[in-house]
Order: structure tokens, then sequence, then C-alpha cells
């Protein structure tokens, strides 16, 4: 069976496995050994201060940066032997700043599945409560925290397993990131996978349910988000 | 080639020496600090127009048609590495913008040759191939030069749409399309506005030459619909290159450092 079609499990399962992973840029380690793995069906956070790797450890799960040394693997394959698109399709990412990829709101939803018909667009957006903006909105007119949702929207339209969030409501107001929140929360109910990178634990652990902390490139603890040991120096 | 009469004697061009001097005397009285630059920049230009000029009549006379490709390609080699290395960053730029060039140029001015618009002589070959490469060099280096940009400065938007699965063409498509679009405005620009705002050098030349404005400007047109050509393929050629080096293995963006990036303006 592909991995990119396993049914969804009773038992947790192992969504992504890391042994051994490191990342040298320009000499520099960037990631130090990880070994470890992320539950499917769970919200995970990836929590340290800057620098310390967490958006790297994202980027290696849909491909964006590949590790030095080490493997990776989802359900159970090693990352580099699945094809990239569909492995991206399956792990989608959405970023800090939630760029805005076409004119219009159904435009942008639909970009990365073209034709895809105006009664899905408008389900996507009540997934990510959005119900209330029209679909020939002009997406330069949103506001930063319904830029994020849409670009939450756009990133299911594809139908991912996974979800990485890399600091997505660090650049929101605390109202606008409430709703960001509410959104993701709703989604892992929903049984989506997330890993969600964040320099705050309080916030990361109002969503999540385990949390990885990395701290200059070592994974320093993991474990339930309220009792793991994070140190903001 | 005896000496046409009007074409300025040596004398004449001792004369207008005097020109630089005054050139060089604005820069002293308003202490400019490009005395020196200037004086520089007429000496070479006096150098290496005579060594041109030396190497042609050569070439005319005694190097025939083998001589002037020859003269052609090395052309190419210098215009590519003039257009990749303005995109210092992007990795086998020179190579890109080299291949483009010489694609560009052997399609333009290979179509002129084998449909006889113009004769295959040296006499043409060179000066008409060196108008091609010119031409090609410009469109390159501005392709270039903004598909390094884009690739820097639209990280996000690009890795966006990779995260989607879009393959790495798709996901440059945008910006590949804008490159090509920004580099060519100058050229059809130049084409618009063509005689209106000046008259350009072929057809001045010939002007100059004693031919008649009628069939001076046929030779212009021929020229611009060149360069057009030209512009047009060296421009898409270098971003269809120069994209592909932009992505590794498994559709990733390579990584530019901001600061080395800017020392290309």
């Amino acid at each position: 069976m592909s991995p990119f079609d396993q049914p969804h499990h009773t038992a947790p399962t192992e969504l992504f496995t890391l042994v051994d992973v490191c990342v040298t840029r320009e000499g520099k380690l960037i990631l130090s050994h990880i070994t470890d793995h992320f539950h499917e069906g769970r919200a995970t956070a990836l929590v340290g201060p800057s620098g310390s790797g967490k958006s790297t450890l994202l980027r290696l799960l849909n491909r964006l940066e590949e590790p030095t040394s080490g493997q990776i693997y989802f359900h159970g394959s090693p990352l580099d032997t699945l094809d990239v698109h569909l492995l991206r399709r399956r792990v989608g990412l959405v970023g800090q700043q939630a760029v805005m990829l076409a004119a219009t709101v159904e435009q942008e939803v639909s970009y990365g599945s073209p034709g895809l018909p105006q009664s899905a667009v408008r389900q996507l957006l009540r997934r990510v409560n959005l119900d209330e903006v029209s679909l020939d909105q002009s997406t330069s007119g949103l506001s930063g925290g319904e830029r994020q949702r849409l670009a939450l929207a756009r990133a299911l339209a594809v139908d991912p397993q996974v979800l990485l969030l890399d600091e997505p409501t660090s650049s929101l107001d605390t109202k606008a990131a409430e709703a960001v929140d509410q959104v993701i929360k709703d989604l892992v109910r929903e049984g989506l996978s997330v890993v969600l990178v964040s320099h705050d634990l309080d916030r990361a652990a109002a969503v999540t349910d385990d949390a990885l902390v990395l701290d200059k490139g070592t994974l320093v603890d993991r474990g339930d988000p309220r009792s793991v040991r994070y140190l903001v120096e | 080639m005896g000496e046409t009469a009007n074409i300025p004697s040596w004398l004449g061009v001792a004369t207008s020496v005097l020109l630089v001097l005054l050139a060089m005397a604005v820069s002293v009285r308003d202490r400019l600090g490009l005395t020196r630059e200037l004086a520089v920049a007429a000496v070479r230009a006096f150098v290496q127009l005579l060594a041109v000029g030396a190497l042609l009549l050569i070439v005319f006379e005694r190097g025939g048609l083998v001589a002037s490709f020859a003269w052609l390609a090395i052309m190419v080699v210098i215009g590519g590495f003039v257009a990749g290395r303005r995109a210092r960053q992007l990795p086998h730029g020179v190579h890109s913008a080299m291949a483009a060039i010489a694609i560009a140029v052997g399609v333009t001015l290979g179509a002129l040759l084998v449909f006889r618009v113009v004769p295959t002589t040296p006499e043409v070959v060179i000066p008409v191939g060196g108008m091609v490469v010119s031409g090609a060099m410009a469109a390159s280096a501005l392709t270039l030069l903004r598909i390094q940009e884009s690739a820097r400065d639209q990280r996000e938007r690009i890795e966006a749409r990779l995260s989607l699965g879009l393959t790495a063409a798709q996901a440059f498509a945008p910006e590949q399309r804008d490159a090509v679009r920004t580099a060519l405005i100058p050229t059809i620009d130049t084409t618009k506005v063509v005689g209106l705002i000046s008259l350009p050098g072929a057809m001045t030349g010939l002007i100059l030459a004693g031919v008649a404005p009628l069939e001076a400007i046929r030779y212009q047109i021929v020229v611009m619909y060149m360069l057009l050509s030209a512009a047009s393929l060296a421009s898409f050629l270098s971003a269809k290159f120069s994209h592909r080096s932009l992505f590794a293995d498994g559709a990733r963006l390579i990584s530019m450092s901001p600061s080395a990036a800017t020392m290309v303006r």
C-alpha cells in the first residue's frame, strides 16, 4: 500500500519518523542528531528560541530542505523515495506571512487544485471560518488574520493528511491569532495531523498535544506541552 | 576601401580630441573627480577601435567567412560572460547566457543569411552579427538579473506554490514570465520609437556613407526585426536555462544569501 493512502488508525501510528537527522549549512550545524517521531492525527508543536532549527526541521518534512545526513520516513517510507509533488500534496505547509498567490479569494483557494467547484471552495472557507468573504473579493484587501486562514483553506484544498504550520499566528494580533488557533484546533479534531512551529510555548500549548523542544539544533525535551522544559534566555 | 568624402580624416580625429578636453575641463572645474577616468575612457576607445579596425581589415582581406564566424563566436562567448555575470548568484549563469545568446544569434542571423536577406560576406556577418549579439546579450542580462532577484525576493511565494505540489517549472512560471516581459520592454520600446526619437545606428551609418535614406531604412527595418527576434529568443532561453539551475533535486529552491546578492547592483 502506498504511504499516501494510509487509512486512519485507531491507535496512534507514526506519521513521520526521524532517525539521526543532521542539517549543516555553510559549515554551521543547524540540526544535530534528531531522532524522534510524530504521531498521526495529533497536533505536535516544535518550540524553541529563534535559531533553534525548528523551522528547518519543519521544512525537512515536505522536502523544502534536505537533511545533510540521517533519514526521515513518512508512514514508514523514506521521504526521498516518494514522489515529491505527491508528498507535498499530502503534507501541506503554511508559512508565517501567508503570501497570496492569486487575485481573488476563489482563485486563491483553488490555486493548487484548479477547477475546484465553487461549492467546494465555499465549504473550505467555512472550515476556516471565512464564510463572510465573497468568492470574488480581492485577496489584497484582506486582513492578516483572514489571509492566514485563506492560506489554510488553500492548503486544505489539495486534501492533505498533514499540515505543517510555521509560526502561523506570530505576525497577528491576539484576536486574529485566536481565530486562527480555533481553526487549527477544529482541523485536528476532524482528524488532520498538524506540526506547528512556535517560539511561544504557551501559545502552542493551546492547540497541540505534544511538544518537541529544540535549542541550538538539539532536541532538549519532548512531551506534554504543558510540562516540557523550555527556557527562554 | 579608400577614404570617402563623408568620413573624417585623421586630422579631423585629432581635432575632435578637443571635445574630450572640453569634457575634462568641466570635470576639473566642478571637481567631479572624473578627469582621469575621462582620459582613460577616451584613450581606451581609441586603442580598442584602432585594434578592431586593423583586425577587421585583416579579416575582410584575408580571413574570409571562416574568420568572420570565428569572430562571431568570440563575441557570443564575451556576451555570455557579460550577461551571465550580471547574476552572480545564479548557478551556471554564464553557461545559461552563453547558450541562450548562441541560439538566439544562430537562429536570427542564420535566417537572414539562409533566406539571403543579407549577403553572406564578412562585411555583413561581423557587424550585423555584432548587433544581434549585443541585443541578445542585453536581453539575457536583464532576464538573468530579474530571475535572480525573483528567486531571492519571492522565495516565500515560490515555496508556497511548491508546497501545494506544483512542479518547479509551474511554481516559478509567474516569475519567469515577469522576467522575460521586463527584459523585452527596452527592445520593444526602442522599436516603437525608432525614427521618432533617434536615428538608429545602421541607418545612420549608411546615410553617412552616402546611401539614399529610403534604401538605408530598408536595412534598418531588417535590423530592428532581427533585434526583436534575437532579444525575445535570448530572454526566453536564458529564463528557461537558468530556472532549471535554481532548483535542486526534489524541486527545492536553492538558497541565495541576500548580502552577496546586493553587490551585483
